[in-house]
């Protein structure tokens, strides 16, 4: 450590630093007032609360530690709102559920761990979950949002979103490496016209999505973490409210898992320096936004730097493997605040803010402690290896600086020039008040099914093909490094033409003769109708996607991402409530068990005409193992000779689906499976797969059945000649079905002629089918139903459609 | 005693393409060194053979790719790297590390700019063998290898010099297709001693034959270009006879 990085006393910042809060005397009005005015985003309860804390303690609380509890109390680190009380009414009658994290998603996790002892080896408790690689390593994966800072400043917003979630990996075990990252956007649609836009400030689709696909492109591609894998959306409703998920996926040694901060250890930070940029993410992004926002609330995006993270990064993973990290988490949302209340809201110990580096001179005592200045992680360590930890520092060319000490006395103090400004028994506050909130939610009855409505094959399939949803992500794709680490075996576009899309992505670990394949899937027109469903459909989708690219379907761990309007209104948390139940059922009984996730509430917007929120969005990421490179399989047709075979039921639900969306059909049924014949089904492709049977195959998803075919021909190897008529179905199924329902669990398998009568044995007795064959003409794709020919394409059109629909916007 | 040629690698703040270079050149029998440039002096390139500069954003390249890393360069071993080529020694840059030979004036006159569409390009690029090079002698006259730069464009101040370094066999590399607006499709340059060597694409991400994106690639059963690439390096680098060490 160096003196010279210390604040000089000449920049000492005038007095005050820090000041107490009177708030003893306080009426609920008015501590709800203060909590207002400084925008510590805390309610009513939590200040009786906070004020009942220090009656019994005897003071009024510095603006410190009104900050360090507004911060551990805040949506955005606490997620208050999935451990809420609730008091629900949905089609199974009245019920109240107090936590639907724990209920549906830590519980059922914990029940499915138990069932496969050894698979999950850190869920919940670290910056992300691990789950076995093989005998000596473990993979981890790590979603976040950065929904608020991207709508008012697309490019620092989204480069910071995805920069805070590589430290999350970094900071996950003791230092896990990043080896690969997924981005999921959900934008207006970028053919809206700005004059129908309501509220002054509120930033062009078009000027969302650039900003946000180059604020992922520069700090991922020069962290050199390749982003593989990726999704996007787009609905009226995302205009003033998009979403932006970042996340990545790391590995480490099992042995490096447990951290621990023990009294002694010094506390560290490393990285970049502390200045006020990022005042107050983590309660800005508790509130909803609104055009104010735009104008107010800059001073919460912050700024990024990929060097130095990548320098931190470097240092970090140096220092671990030397043995020298006790314990490691990164400066996210409430920066030093909630990483040292982190490791010292145990142990206790004292931080020391004159030690931190600071960007400029003058900050006061609580802008150095929650400011969310990015590239920061802090670590422990014991004093002996402070010597080596400086070497390393030096050797990578980032900054060091003891910030303190652990002192196993269970109290969080911090000092600024010499004056105690914090001291917190923080076993006060691990528990804030539960919310109590109410959830309603009604299935419309009757909703038809759509599966028989008019249909035009051909047209119908071009519009689909040149749907916002659908069309090739390829313009975005190439601005993102995806095969820097030189371990991307599936790519996100590949085939024979290297430029058709897969269902997964498949990354090769350095070390290990198994690879790990991730994905994800979300939904949001299905919650339209049926949250349910839609948490059922995300869950299936994601946990298919991932089988088909060959990872082995009993070692599948999931992430749950939400994002939701006002979980006051209780028809919003209602649907909520019920897209949680569907996801958690489905997940247990795939034994795909979460191991972490993240919620962000308050997405909407105050327009002068009220709210618009954005519809409920449930985000399913997921990584699976992949035991041999030989296993995976890609989504591009391979053969102009081989056998088409289409796995699981069609039924005629429409609703949710892009067909019955762009037909402008509204509320539909959504469409249901049998899970228990899904699971079945994909336990025999893998084992398909293992048997070397399967050439490729592309789950059947968004825009259906005719949509997946084109799909796989884009590879150019082949043409397409099927039968829709031993399509498996249930019930009545039309033509607009057969061709574009997106029921869920299904598969098509690209096969050898050779292999066939193997494969049609080892799949007897579920929903099987020969549909046909490829062909020797790449040009055409011909499907019929009886002794009609309902489509007669050229593939080179609908190539043309699909790969060129984003270009013109991108 | 180390038998094998060994392959210094140097790594700026922002390189991070030195594990997987790193990789390759073990995989073909270099015994490698990852250096970070803090460390960097003279000293370091004694018994070295062949010094490498991968991919990445060196100091960010927030200005001109590859400027800042000349300078550190420079300043911390001044004109080493052009005695340690006179005395034999082969240097290889990668994308990042091409920009960064190039901005030390070791690779004929020129600059990698902005590709022409403005944006940041990842792909594979079809590639032609114009001529012979150190590290393309193992590899057919086409082949192809994965790219991934926003400034990856070669030009001249005059644009006859590009094509009289494709006359004179100093351009040995040229993409098939233009794709960033490189002038006279110019991939990859080599210097007059034949033993400086640059390139946009980036052969460590073909070592295996997997690493394509089709399948059913049918260039060679086990191993990507990639490989090729590195493997003829090293013959042409175990050929020659030992740098000496500095005086």
């Amino acid at each position: 450590m160096t003196e010279n990085h210390r604040t000089p006393h000449a920049t000492l910042p005038a007095p005050p630093f820090y000041r107490h809060i009177p708030i003893a005397a306080l009426d609920g009005d008015a501590l709800l007032s203060l909590s207002r005015r400084m925008k510590l985003s805390l309610s009513r309860e939590d200040m009786l609360q906070v004020q009942a804390i220090f009656t019994d303690w005897g003071r009024e609380p510095t603006d410190v530690e009104l900050e360090v509890i507004a911060q551990t109390w805040s949506e955005h680190c606490k997620h208050r709102i999935f451990g809420a009380t609730i008091t629900h009414t949905g089609p199974e009658g009245p019920e109240t559920i107090r936590s639907l994290f724990k209920t549906f998603i830590k519980d059922m996790s914990e029940r499915v761990f138990a069932r496969k002892p050894g698979f999950v080896i850190s869920a919940f408790h670290d910056n992300a979950g691990f789950i076995r690689l093989d005998d000596r390593r473990a993979v981890c994966l790590k979603v976040e949002t950065h929904n608020h800072p991207s709508a008012i400043e697309p490019y620092a917003g989204a480069n910071t979103g995805l920069g805070g979630v590589i430290r999350d990996i970094l900071g996950a075990g003791r230092g896990a490496k990043p080896i690969g990252s997924l981005d999921v956007f959900c934008f207006g649609p970028p053919d809206v016209s700005q004059a129908g836009i309501r509220g002054d400030d509120v930033i062009h689709p078009l000027g969302i999505m650039r900003g946000v696909v180059r604020g992922v492109r520069d700090y991922g591609n020069r962290m050199g973490i390749p982003t593989v894998s990726g999704a996007i959306q787009f609905d009226d409703a995302y205009i003033y409210n998009p979403l932006v998920f970042c996340g990545t996926a790391g590995v480490i040694a099992i042995k490096d898992i447990p951290k621990e901060v023990l009294p002694g250890q010094l506390i560290i930070a490393v990285g970049g320096r502390t200045g006020r940029d990022g005042l107050k993410g983590a309660t800005f992004s508790s509130a909803a936004l609104d055009t104010d926002s735009h104008a107010e609330d800059q001073q919460a995006v912050q700024i990024g730097n990929p060097i130095e993270e990548k320098k931190a990064a470097d240092f970090v993973l140096a220092a671990r493997d030397a043995g020298l990290i006790g314990f490691i988490t990164d400066c996210g949302a409430g920066g030093f605040s909630s990483a040292c209340g982190e490791m010292l809201s145990e142990g206790g110990g004292e931080i020391i803010l004159d030690n931190a580096p600071l960007k400029e001179p003058g900050l006061i005592s609580w802008e150095v402690f929650i400011s969310e200045s990015q590239e920061r992680m802090v670590l422990s360590a014991t004093p002996e290896h402070l010597e080596a930890l400086q070497a390393l520092a030096d050797l990578y060319e980032t900054e060091l600086t003891v910030l303190g000490k652990a002192d196993g006395s269970g109290i969080l103090k911090v000092r600024h020039h010499g004056e105690m400004v914090c001291e917190l028994d923080c076993g006060r506050l691990h528990d804030a008040p539960v919310r109590h909130l109410r959830g309603h939610f009604t299935l419309p009855a009757g909703l038809p099914l759509g599966g028989d409505l008019p249909c035009d094959p051909s047209a119908d399939l071009r519009r689909i093909l040149s749907d916002f949803a659908v069309v090739s992500r390829e313009p975005i794709i190439r601005e993102y490094d995806h095969e820097v680490q030189g371990n991307t075996v599936l790519k996100p576009l590949a085939g024979a033409s290297g430029d058709a899309p897969q269902d997964a992505a498949v990354l090769r670990i350095d070390g290990s003769h198994r690879l790990m394949a991730m994905t994800q899937a979300l939904l949001p027109e299905w919650g339209k109708t049926d949250p349910k469903a839609m948490g059922r459909a995300c869950v299936d989708e994601c946990f298919r996607q991932l089988v088909a690219a060959g990872a082995d379907p009993d070692r599948i761990a999931l992430l749950d991402n939400f994002c939701v309007g006002n979980p006051e209104d209780p028809d919003t948390l209602g649907a909520l409530v019920e897209s949680v139940k569907g996801l958690s059922a489905l997940a247990e009984a795939y034994g795909a068990p979460f191991v972490s996730g993240k919620d962000s509430f308050y997405n909407y917007f105050e327009t002068d005409d009220g709210p618009v929120s954005i519809p409920l969005t449930v985000l399913i990421s997921g990584m699976g193992i992949v035991e041999d490179a030989s296993h995976v399989t890609g989504a591009s047709l391979r053969r102009p000779d081989s056998v088409l075979c289409v796995l699981g039921t069609t039924s005629a639900a429409m609703g949710g689906s892009i067909f019955a969306r762009t037909n402008r059909h509204p509320a539909l049924q959504v469409a249901d499976f049998d899970h228990v014949a899904a699971l079945e089904r994909y336990r025999r492709y893998h084992q398909a797969v293992t048997q070397g049977w399967i050439l490729s195959a592309h789950d059947i998803g968004e825009g259906g059945l005719a949509v997946a075919l084109a799909e796989m021909a884009f590879s150019g190897k082949g043409g397409i000649e099927v039968s829709l008529d031993s399509l498996p179905v249930e019930g009545t199924v039309g033509r607009a079905a057969r061709l574009f329902a997106e029921t869920p669990g299904r598969l098509i398998l690209e096969v050898s002629p050779g292999n066939l009568d193997a494969l049609t044995s080892h799949f007897a007795g579920t929903a099987f089918a020969t549909i046909g064959r490829a062909t020797s003409d790449p040009s055409r794709m011909c499907v019929d139903w009886g002794d009609e020919r309902v489509l007669n394409e050229d593939l080179a059109e609908l190539k043309s459609l699909w790969k060129n629909g984003l270009t013109p916007y991108y | 005693m180390e038998k094998r040629p060994h392959a210094l690698l140097l790594k700026y703040p922002g390189t991070n393409c030195d594990a997987e270079t790193a990789r390759a050149l073990e995989a073909t029998g270099f015994a490698t060194t990852i250096l970070p440039v803090s460390q960097l002096d003279r000293d370091h390139l004694e018994g070295v053979s062949l010094v490498v500069f991968s991919g990445g954003f060196s100091y960010g390249d927030y200005i001109m790719s590859g400027r800042v890393a000349r300078l550190i360069t420079e300043q911390r071993i001044a004109s080493a790297l052009e005695e340690f080529r006179d005395r034999g020694g082969y240097l290889l840059g990668i994308c990042n590390g091409f920009q960064i030979l190039t901005q030390m004036g070791l690779l004929p006159a020129g600059s990698l700019v902005h590709n022409t569409s403005g944006r940041f390009l990842c792909r594979w690029a079809g590639l032609d063998k114009r001529s012979d090079a150190a590290p393309l002698s193992f590899l057919p006259d086409h082949f192809e290898l994965p790219v991934a730069h926003a400034e990856g464009r070669f030009v001249t101040a005059d644009p006859a010099d590009a094509e009289r370094y494709l006359a004179e066999g100093l351009a040995p590399l040229t993409y098939t297709d233009d794709i960033n607006g490189s002038f006279a499709g110019i991939a990859g340059l080599q210097d007059k001693t034949g033993r400086v060597f640059g390139l946009m694409p980036h052969p460590e991400r073909f070592l295996h034959r997997a690493d394509h994106y089709d399948p059913d690639w049918d260039g060679d059963a086990q191993w990507g270009w990639g490989y090729h690439f590195f493997r003829s390096l090293h013959a042409a680098v175990s050929a020659s006879s030992p740098v000496p060490c500095p005086a």
